[in-house]
């Protein structure tokens, strides 16, 4: 594997990825923990856009790491979250996570290092927001349609639940 | 760089996001974690869209669905975890026990 | 027409026991009884006219079809069965009349009186079928019959225990009987006893398989008789009521191993192994009971063990083909153990249920009339003339001798002796001298007494049946079969022999226990040991103890140990282990939503590895 600087961007990307997750579980204060997830969010938007997925990046930055880090702010501040997290969850439990979390992961890692790769990357010739915005309100407005009704009923939904019960 | 790079950040991530959910006690951190975990799949679909066998925008748009519905999913989630605080008066997911027998 | 109306004499009895078992609430002790007697009375009248018409009554319908085999339910009625027949009714009659005397204060008088009815149809039927596995269904209810009686009292242990080993002890015999059944059957194609006959008869069985067919129809026989060495069950039968012990014990079950070797005698007749057979045990059995009885003090136990050598004379006149001798002691041994029976039960009743004879005495004095009907059994089994058994015992014992076997005649007198000694015993303790013990105030009822005196009469007169000049009764049982003993002229100084035997027996009696000039105690002293034997019946009881009940109890413990520690603990383990995975499962069951991932996630992760392992394996 050449160094270049693909490669460089890619390695320093992933690292803030990998790093941001793992601090996150890590953290005790939950304030860090959501500010860590933004930092991968983050990098996840420089992944995409290294992938010639601009459009996603930008979603990615303005729906994830916007609106959705507020919206979990929201919800740390509406639930009163005690600062310091005790850990009083099981050993065994945890073992018995980490054991299961580790064998799921090996078994990913050699399928996917097990798996010839057989064809060539495209170069992104002709991926353009436009073509996007075709392909969407063409082939695939159903599933668009229903997705914006899925947000609607979700939005009232949300309206509802978390509204104030009535004496 | 080759595929298995991005597909590998993507196992990492979705391990971290799965640890997370196993183990954590507030369900906000579930939630974070939960979130993490779409990401990790939302990758996959990119990193495919542009090196898979037949490359496709196609990867592209079930990526924005992945995220409209996880934006969705969010909104509901704390819209529940606050109707769930209000009623058991507490956030730490061991406490919701209601589905024992 | 006739075979249809003999039909009716087990009828009576089994209407009687399906009235008393079901409505056993409804009736009254008194209706009981009635219904009984008059049963019991209605089969009386019958089989007396059966026995007058004195034709052989047969009768046949099919039964059931086996193969190309039918078994039919067969009767047939000749000469030995129908002086079976009014033996068993008239002493059942008898005895159910007498029970209510004696069961009056019973609260379960209508439920005995039940058993009583099926004993008595049970015993009808036996000795009516003509068909061995008719013979063998009948053979087990009476000894179901004796079990329920004998047990009659079941809140008594030793009652318990008694008809338990009764019905363990003749089921031994039972087992040779019903082996020698399927023999028969097997090699005679038939269960029919003419059909038996006829196959013996012609040849076409070989002599070991006759020999073998007899002795195992004599085990049966020895069980059912209490021949030695199953005679255990039998002094322990006294548990029962007393009429129990007089109709079964003494008159007719015990008496149907002696029928069923006279019935099937040709087998026996063809088999001299078999013939030695039974009259060796039968002589053995004779003399071993009748010292045994010399030092028993329970009154219905000094009865049972001179039933048990009464029954050894027959099996020793069977053996010595005297069959007509043997049956004519059945006959007359029926009357006089009856009437003996009896009058012990009236003893007991008197002196509030006393039935230790050293307790007893003076009864002479105040119940002369009882006293002398007693005395009348006495001489009669003593073989005094002109008493019944005078006329048996002699046939017996000339059958004996005139077959040659001097051993067993000399056994047989001695018996005689023996015999003697032991009911004057009996009658001078319990009658004789000054009361012992309770005193008896109050009478003994009518209807006690009425069967006594009837049987008295029979006692004293039955033996004429068969008496010298007119022999009617050998000429009766030859009739159809040529059973008769080896003729020959019967010794004048025979009577005279067995009279004086008797007579000093008698004597000896007197001295000792009538006017007790002599004292049993320096007996005693002199020969403590064979006393000691002798009081304790030859530890035969606990030979069997020790040989066969405690290595089995040994065995049952072993097993009982190895089903509570190999097979419950087997048992106990699974269980344990499906409780064990049950509380693993019901832990995992905790309700927390991430527990149920995290095995969803173990899950997953074995099921990929599953899927994909074998394809990356190869």
């Amino acid at each position: 594997m050449s160094i270049n600087s693909e490669f460089i961007a890619f390695f320093i990307l992933s690292v803030m990825a990998i790093g941001g997750a793992v601090f996150m579980i890590n953290f005790t204060r939950v304030i860090h923990m959501a500010l860590a997830l933004a930092f991968t969010f983050l990098s996840i938007a420089g992944i995409y856009l290294q992938l010639h997925a601009e459009f996603l990046a930008v979603i990615q930055i303005l729906i994830y790491t916007g609106a959705i880090s507020i919206l979990m702010l929201f919800g740390i501040m509406l639930t009163k979250n005690h600062e310091e997290l005790k850990s009083s969850i099981a050993p065994w439990h945890a073992v018995l996570s980490f054991v299961g979390v580790a064998a799921f992961f090996g078994v990913l890692m050699w399928i996917i290092y097990q798996t010839p790769v057989i064809s060539e990357p495209s170069d992104g010739e002709g991926w353009t927001i436009l073509q996007l915005g075709e392909r969407v309100f063409t082939e695939y407005v159903i599933p668009f349609e229903l997705a914006s009704i899925l947000l609607l009923v979700a939005l009232v939904g949300a309206v509802v639940l978390a509204k104030k019960e009535e004496k | 760089m080759v595929v298995t790079s991005y597909l590998a950040l993507s196992a990492i991530l979705f391990s971290i996001g799965l640890y997370g959910v196993l183990t954590k006690r507030n369900a906000v951190i579930v939630l974070f974690c939960i979130e993490l975990m779409l990401n990790a799949a939302n990758i996959n679909f990119v990193a495919f869209s542009k090196f898979g066998l037949f490359p496709d925008l196609a990867g592209h748009i079930f990526t924005l669905f992945t995220i409209t519905i996880a934006a969705a999913e969010a909104a509901l989630g704390i819209a529940i975890l606050i109707a769930l605080y209000r009623h058991v008066e507490t956030a730490e997911a061991d406490q919701f026990k209601s589905l024992k027998g | 027409m006739e075979a249809n109306l003999a039909l009716l004499i087990p009828l009576f009895p089994v209407i009687a026991f399906l009235l008393l078992i079901f409505g056993r609430k409804a009736f009254c002790k008194k209706m009981a009884a009635a219904v009984g007697v008059a049963a019991t009375f209605a089969s009386f009248a019958l089989s007396t006219w059966v026995l007058v018409a004195g034709e052989t009554i047969t009768w046949k319908v099919p039964w059931l079809q086996i193969g190309n085999q039918t078994v039919s339910l067969s009767i047939e009625i000749g000469s030995l069965q129908m002086l079976m027949l009014f033996i068993v009714s008239v002493v059942s009659m008898l005895v159910h009349l007498y029970s209510y005397g004696y069961m009056k204060h019973d609260d379960r008088i209508q439920v005995f009186y039940a058993y009583l009815a099926l004993f008595t149809f049970s015993m009808f039927s036996l000795v009516m079928s003509s068909n061995l596995l008719w013979i063998y269904i009948f053979w087990e209810l009476v000894g179901v019959c004796s079990f329920l009686l004998i047990g009659f009292w079941y809140f008594k242990p030793e009652a318990r225990d008694a008809a338990r080993k009764a019905f363990v002890v003749t089921r031994i015999g039972d087992v040779g009987f019903f082996i020698a059944i399927c023999l028969a059957f097997w090699h005679a194609g038939s269960f029919e006893v003419s059909d038996l006959q006829a196959v013996v008869e012609s040849g076409q069985l070989t002599p070991g398989l006759i020999t073998l067919l007899a002795v195992l129809i004599f085990v049966g026989a020895i069980g059912k008789s209490g021949q030695f060495p199953l005679h255990t069950w039998l002094p322990n039968a006294m548990e029962g009521p007393t009429p129990v012990s007089a109709l079964i014990h003494a008159a007719t079950m015990v008496a149907a191993g002696v029928y069923l070797v006279a019935n099937l005698f040709f087998l026996f007749q063809a088999s001299p192994f078999a013939m030695d057979l039974v009259a060796y045990v039968g002589g053995f059995t004779a003399i071993f009971a009748a010292t045994i009885g010399l030092a028993q003090y329970d009154i219905k136990r000094v009865l049972a063990y001179s039933t048990v050598s009464q029954l050894g004379y027959m099996m020793l006149a069977l053996g010595s083909a005297g069959y007509v001798a043997g049956v004519f002691h059945l006959f007359t041994h029926a009357f006089f153990k009856a009437l003996l029976f009896l009058g012990a039960g009236a003893v007991i009743v008197l002196l509030s249920h006393e039935q230790d004879i050293r307790k007893m005495g003076g009864l002479w004095k105040s119940h002369r009339q009882l006293g002398i009907w007693f005395l009348a059994g006495c001489l009669s089994i003593a073989g005094i003339p002109p008493f019944s058994g005078f006329f048996s015992k002699d046939e017996i014992l000339l059958s004996t001798y005139l077959d040659g076997r001097i051993d067993l005649f000399v056994i047989g007198i001695i018996a005689a002796f023996f015999t003697a000694f032991y009911m004057f015993r009996l009658f001078f303790m319990v009658f004789a001298g000054e009361a012992r013990g309770p005193k008896a105030d109050s009478k003994v009822p009518v209807v006690m007494m009425v069967p006594i005196v009837i049987l008295g009469l029979f006692s004293v007169f039955s033996g004429f049946a068969n008496a010298s000049p007119m022999h009617l009764l050998t000429a009766w049982l030859s009739k159809g079969n040529d059973y008769t003993a080896a003729t020959g002229h019967a010794p004048v100084w025979l009577p005279v022999l067995v009279v004086t035997v008797s007579l000093v027996g008698i004597g000896l009696a007197y001295l000792y226990f009538g006017s007790r000039k002599w004292s049993t105690s320096k007996v005693v002293q002199t020969v403590p040991r064979l006393h000691k034997l002798v009081f304790n019946k030859y530890y035969v009881d606990e030979l069997y103890h020790y040989a066969f009940v405690l290595p089995a109890k040994g065995i049952g413990w072993f097993l009982y140990g190895v089903d509570r520690f190999v097979v419950g603990g087997l048992a106990y383990l699974t269980a344990w282990i499906a409780q064990f995975i049950g509380r693993i499962g019901s832990r995992i069951q905790n309700g927390q939503a991430q527990t149920y991932a995290l095995v969803s996630v173990i899950g997953f992760v074995l099921l990929i590895v599953g899927l994909t392992a074998g394809r990356f394996l190869k």
